[in-house]
């Protein structure tokens, strides 16, 4: 009976001496052993969100995709005919492919043989070759296996590239490398496309989960979509427009946007010359941005209906009001003159901005007091930014304190001497089309934030008024002068047939390095239908050939453009007469 | 006891003291035990189906959970397949969806983009609009330039200078 007892306590303190072994020693290591044995950890990568345009198709979207890893360690025995069928079938090179298939030592046991192949291609071509290259046994071949790599697609290729930007990875070679976006909103909304990772864990058997096994799973968060305001196939005719447009001209390079008059949203966003999203690489990093947020320029002669509008909501001025422009007008630093040799005119101010004279301006801003001017430019959003939730945004600058001399008040009353980005321009132009209210563009429907905090989108655009509605009404009907054929207007090549429309040209000395260096922007800025605006377009064209000007290189891309939009969206002529305010007295 | 007990408090006056003792007597009475063996045979074969029952129905349980998650498997890869395949023609579809693409097509068949349209008004049939026929010259560039040759592939022609064979002396590469 003792003996037995004592067995007992013998046998009992072993297990005790295991239980403290077990317990107190290094229990986590234990435990680590435990949940390893059959335990899988997956990860559930989140979903990118798509970039959709205005109607819901596509601009960036994801799909399952999937690297094919290899062991050399068994390809190496098979590895010309393994490169062979990977090199036909998945276009990569036989050679690499041929090397990676046989690496030996540190890297024996796993090589990338492709990344980012569309799934069923990958799953399809890996189980063929497990079934061609089977063992003895008539197990499959275990050398080759896929993994996933969900692949970022832009089907549009160029079209918006320089809006969307793309995907890749960040970082040096060798380091842990991310997927991030590395240009355009891929890059500056990387946060709210990318969602949050999730995690799943399960205990296996056999390759099947067990039913009543642990099983814990972290949902991932997918990223939420981005909805642009940019219309797909406008975009698209917009590109080939401007294309057009820069090489008929012998021009760098060229920007266009397309306004909605009454929302501000961008309809389209155009730069020439621009990149393939899909394709990267093969382009100049320099054309990964988008000029018309990131250039800045002297605006040139657009800038005067700005002027000439605050002329008008300041009581300042009228379009019949009555100037003698003398063809030079002698300032302090240096004479003014305009872009054709001329004695003195006898202009209305209708007729000072159709023909776009800048001594004639000149004469009209000389009634602004001191400061004036300034403060209608910055409410029609010169010198900010626009806030489209691109990144690099320049703000463009407007003189200000001592800087504005009346030497550069005087230049900045006919566009010189401030620098503006084209979107910044298209919004000041539109406020005119808008009645006098200026509303804020935008790129992207409802509300998102950007990377660094900042919610953009069209639910938290502001509008504001910059100038009065008859103001506006009265700087349109002079702007219809300017499309009127000559001797009156400058630009009958901007008329669109059919409807009535207000605009203007521009050509400004083009500053390099902090100097004029003889080359040219040309532009111009308009909207239709005159007597109830819809879209605001904008076309600037960088450096054309000597001789290009505002009317003659811009003006037909403008009409085509506007032609087009207003045919997509059913805007029909609205039938009344042109303006007929007389450009001389 | 409710109703008895009207009864038993009017007892001293109805009926005399021995006659209560009597009375109480007769009511607890010790009975004899009945003693009843009741067959075990059912009983057993009662737990027994019930234990074997319970051990198959787990067991028929576990088998087909373990099936449904066999099935589970299978089917999770097939639906793997299934969403590749969709995601890859939809891919296809996109890329046919491209407007470049439809741009070319549309050339292809001789379709020129009009500069020019009318509206036809259904209500008045009026047409306004100065609507004119496309023609070649109204056509655009439907191809981006690709991208620019890097330095390295374009690299400036070398020029030597070759001095002019004279007297019969061949020309030498300076």
């Amino acid at each position: 009976m003792q003996i037995g007892f004592l067995l007992i306590a013998i046998v009992l303190s072993v297990f005790a001496a295991r239980l403290v072994q077990l317990q107190g020693v290094d229990p986590r290591s234990y435990a680590q052993m435990a949940a390893q044995e059959g335990q899988r950890t997956v990860d559930l990568p989140a979903t990118r969100g798509e970039i959709l345009d205005r109607n819901g198709k596509p601009m960036a979207a994801t799909v399952d995709g999937r690297m094919v890893v290899a062991d050399p360690k068994v390809t190496k025995e098979v590895a010309p005919e393994l490169a062979t069928i990977l090199s036909e079938r998945l276009g990569v090179d036989y050679f690499e492919t041929l090397r990676r298939l046989r690496v030996e030592g540190d890297g024996g046991r796993f090589q990338y043989i492709a990344r980012q192949v569309p799934a069923s291609k990958a799953e399809k071509v890996v189980a063929d070759i497990q079934e061609e290259f089977k063992d003895d046994k008539g197990r499959p071949f275990a050398g080759l296996a896929t993994e996933r790599d969900p692949l970022r697609t832009y089907p549009n290729k160029t079209v918006a590239a320089n809006l969307v930007g793309f995907l890749g990875e960040n970082g040096k070679a060798g380091e842990d490398r991310a997927i991030v976006g590395l240009a355009g909103l891929e890059d500056s909304f990387n946060t709210y496309l990318s969602g949050k990772d999730g995690e799943a864990r399960y205990e296996v058997g056999a390759g099947n989960q067990i039913p009543l096994g642990d099983n814990t799973v972290t949902p991932a968060v997918d990223g939420k979509n981005l909805t642009l305001t940019i219309d797909r196939d406008l975009q698209y005719y917009t590109q080939r427009v401007l294309q057009q447009t820069v090489t008929k001209s012998g021009g760098e390079s060229g920007i266009a946007v397309i306004q909605d008059t009454r929302t501000g949203e961008l309809l389209a966003l155009a730069d020439y010359p621009t990149y393939d999203a899909a394709d990267p690489y093969r382009y100049d990093k320099g054309l990964y941005r988008s000029s018309a947020l990131t250039d800045v320029y002297e605006p040139g002669s657009v800038e005067k209906v700005l002027t000439i509008s605050a002329l008008v909501d300041a009581g300042l001025g009228f379009k019949e009001q009555r100037f003698k422009v003398p063809g030079q007008l002698n300032r302090q630093d240096r004479p003014i003159g305009d872009y054709w040799d001329h004695g003195t005119l006898k202009l209305t101010l209708a007729g000072i901005l159709a023909k776009s004279s800048n001594v004639g301006t000149v004469l009209a801003a000389d009634q602004f007091k001191k400061g004036q001017l300034r403060g209608y430019l910055t409410r029609f959003g010169l010198g900010a930014r626009t806030g489209l939730g691109l990144g690099g945004e320049t703000r463009g600058i407007v003189p200000q304190g001592a800087a504005w001399t009346s030497q550069v008040g005087d230049r900045i009353a006919f566009g010189q001497s401030l620098s503006v980005n084209a979107v910044q321009m298209t919004a000041a132009v539109n406020t005119i089309a808008n009645g006098g209210v200026r509303v804020d563009p935008t790129l992207v429907k409802g509300a998102a934030r950007t990377d660094d905090g900042t919610a953009i989108g069209t639910d938290v655009a502001t509008s504001r008024r910059v100038i009065s509605e008859d103001a506006a009404r009265e700087t349109m009907l002079m702007m219809e002068r300017v499309v009127q054929p000559s001797p009156i207007g400058v630009a009958p090549g901007a008329q669109v047939p059919g409807y009535r429309v207000a605009g203007k040209t521009g050509t400004a000395q083009r500053v390099v390095d902090g100097r004029y260096d003889g080359s040219l922007s040309v532009s111009f800025a308009g909207f239709a239908p005159a007597d109830d605006p819809r879209f605001t377009i904008y076309v600037v064209v960088h450096r054309p050939r000597a001789g290009s000007g505002g009317g003659s290189v811009a003006g037909p891309a403008f009409a085509k453009l506007m032609s087009y939009t207003l045919r997509r969206y059913g805007v029909a002529p609205s039938g009344t007469k042109p303006n007929q305010t007389p450009v001389e007295w | 006891m409710s109703a008895t007990s009207p009864l038993r408090n009017r007892l001293p006056y109805v009926a005399p003291r021995i006659a209560q003792a009597a009375l109480q007597r007769a009511r607890l009475t010790v009975v004899p035990r009945r003693r009843t063996q009741a067959p075990r045979v059912p009983f057993v074969t009662f737990v027994s189906i019930i234990l074997l029952g319970g051990v198959v129905g787990l067991l028929m349980f576990n088998t087909s959970m373990q099936q449904a998650s066999f099935r589970e498997t299978a089917l999770q890869n097939q639906a793997t397949d299934l969403g590749a395949q969709q995601e890859a023609l939809e891919m296809d579809l996109q890329v046919l969806n491209d407007p470049a693409h439809v741009a070319a097509a549309a050339e292809r068949l001789g379709l020129v983009m009009p500069t020019g349209a009318g509206v036809l008004h259904l209500g008045s049939g009026k047409i306004s609009g100065d609507p004119q026929p496309a023609t070649g010259a109204d056509r655009l560039p439907l191809e981006p330039p690709g991208p620019r040759r890097p330095a390295e592939l374009d690299p400036p022609p070398v020029k030597e200078k070759v001095k002019a064979a004279t007297d019969g002396v061949p020309a030498t590469v300076q």
